[in-house]
């Protein structure tokens, strides 16, 4: 072992830059060695190189410290790791004294098993929905008929067809912006990302379909990504979550506007029936003619029969007043005077007016239903 | 003196028959009343006759302007 020994100044303690580095060195030796979990980055390995390099990166944080591994052992691992993995390292602090480089000295490497990355979702998943990213009020409605569709999806997947066809056979003139990124693998979530914002800041997007289709676990893992995760809660556009099959949940789907459980369910989200549209909109002016013309008939036979009612009321009412005076004319006639003469009866009257007794040699005049004669009373009885 | 209306001929009718039911009146009076009472009656046909043909008249008139 080099020696860390000071160079002597009367009363001052003083070491050289590689004293101090070894010294230093020799001290981080002592910690234990740890498990750390990062993001690879600026992943370096080279034939001539007897170590590999790469930089762990906190996504979360943003910090980072350096590994290095020695090849043979890195190599040994078989892992075929790629910038954007998820990694635990197992390994010590180490200082390399040449430089004063602070750095993580590997001695195993495990990818994120489908155990990590299930403690970490549901890490995240608390933590998000914490802050409220998940909450029903946040949730905004769908525009019944979006300008213009955003669709986010793989270059060539099925999904994007799925999408694409249903949209078009339900709303033939639907505008629809494809923006294709990496649905996959350590690069996807950025790029999933960059894409969401790209289609935000077209014009006239309404909504925007996240689309992708069924997957392993690890394959689904960019649409849990907190960067996605984030993005798609706080984007400006409502967005319509379409990843893996029913039963997967992958976290951006929590943070969607609406939940579609496949891509062709997203599509019969997003657009309307156009045909069932039109169908609709005519049977509404069906039935407001047949309304209308109802009301109209109805209005027109109430005021045909208070028409009717009108005519007939005067002659009823003239009607009434005739039987009315028939029936005062009829008594008339039977208690008329006349009446009596016809049955035979005669009127006798003197010069003082209708008598009841009469004498002898009285000149009276007689009055009878048709005539009328004067008279001398001959006897009386 | 003005000519009486038809509510009027009609209540005064009806007086007269009501007094000659009652038998009360004398002969002489009970005759003159019976005149009236013929009068007021021929009165009153002649009023609801020509509402009767005003009417028909109207409601004919209508019946043309009928689309």
């Amino acid at each position: 072992m080099a020696k860390v020994e000071p160079l002597a100044y009367e009363d001052k303690t003083v070491y050289s830059v590689g004293a101090f580095n070894r010294g230093v060195a020799q001290w981080l030796e002592r910690l234990p060695s740890v498990w750390v979990e990062g993001e690879v980055t600026e992943l370096r390995r080279h034939e001539r190189w007897a170590s590999v390099f790469f930089t762990l990166k906190d996504p979360e944080e943003g910090a980072s410290v350096g590994v290095s591994m020695a090849r043979g052992q890195f190599d040994g691992l078989r892992l075929d790791l790629a910038n954007g993995e998820r990694v635990h390292v197992f390994g010590r602090p180490q200082l390399y004294d040449q430089r004063g480089d602070f750095r993580l000295r590997a001695l195993s490497i495990e990818r994120f098993g489908v155990g990590a990355h299930l403690a970490a979702l549901e890490r995240l998943k608390t933590k998000l929905a914490a802050e409220g990213l998940f909450a029903q009020e946040r949730k905004r409605r769908l525009p019944l008929l979006p300008r213009r569709i955003g669709l986010v999806t793989g270059n060539d997947a099925a999904a994007k067809r799925d999408v694409l066809t249903t949209i078009q056979t339900r709303f033939p003139p639907a505008n629809i912006l494809v923006a294709e990124t990496y649905v996959q693998g350590p690069r996807a979530a950025d790029e999933i990302v960059a894409a969401l914002r790209a289609l935000c800041e077209q014009p006239n997007v309404d909504v925007i379909v996240l689309a992708r289709g069924g997957g392993s676990f690890e394959d689904l893992l960019p649409f849990s990504d907190e960067r996605v995760v984030r993005a798609v809660a706080t984007s400006p556009v409502p967005i319509v979550s379409a990843v893996g099959h029913e039963q997967d949940t992958p976290l951006c789907d929590l943070a969607a506007d609406v939940r579609a459980s496949t891509p062709t369910m997203a599509g019969r989200l997003v657009v309307p029936d156009l045909g069932e549209l039109v169908q609709r909109l005519d049977r509404a002016r069906d039935s407001l003619g047949r309304n209308v013309r109802r009301t109209l008939d109805r209005d027109v036979q109430r005021a045909e029969r208070a028409h009717e009612r009108l005519r007939r009321a005067p002659a009823l009412l003239v009607e009434r007043k005739r039987a009315r005076i028939e029936a005062l004319a009829g008594k008339l006639g039977t208690l008329s005077p006349k009446a009596t003469l016809r049955r035979g009866y005669a009127i006798v009257r003197n010069e003082h007016g209708v008598v009841s007794r009469v004498s002898v040699g009285e000149r009276v005049d007689v009055e009878l239903a048709e005539s009328s004669f004067g008279a001398r009373v001959e006897d009386v009885r | 003196m003005t000519e009486p209306t038809f509510e009027q001929a009609q209540q005064e009718l009806e007086q007269i028959v009501e007094r000659l039911e009652h038998g009360q009146a004398p002969l002489d009076e009970a005759l003159a009343l019976w005149e009236r009472g013929e009068a007021l009656y021929a009165a009153c046909r002649a009023k609801l006759d020509a509402a009767q043909g005003k009417i028909e008249e109207l409601a004919r008139r209508v019946e043309e302007t009928r689309p």
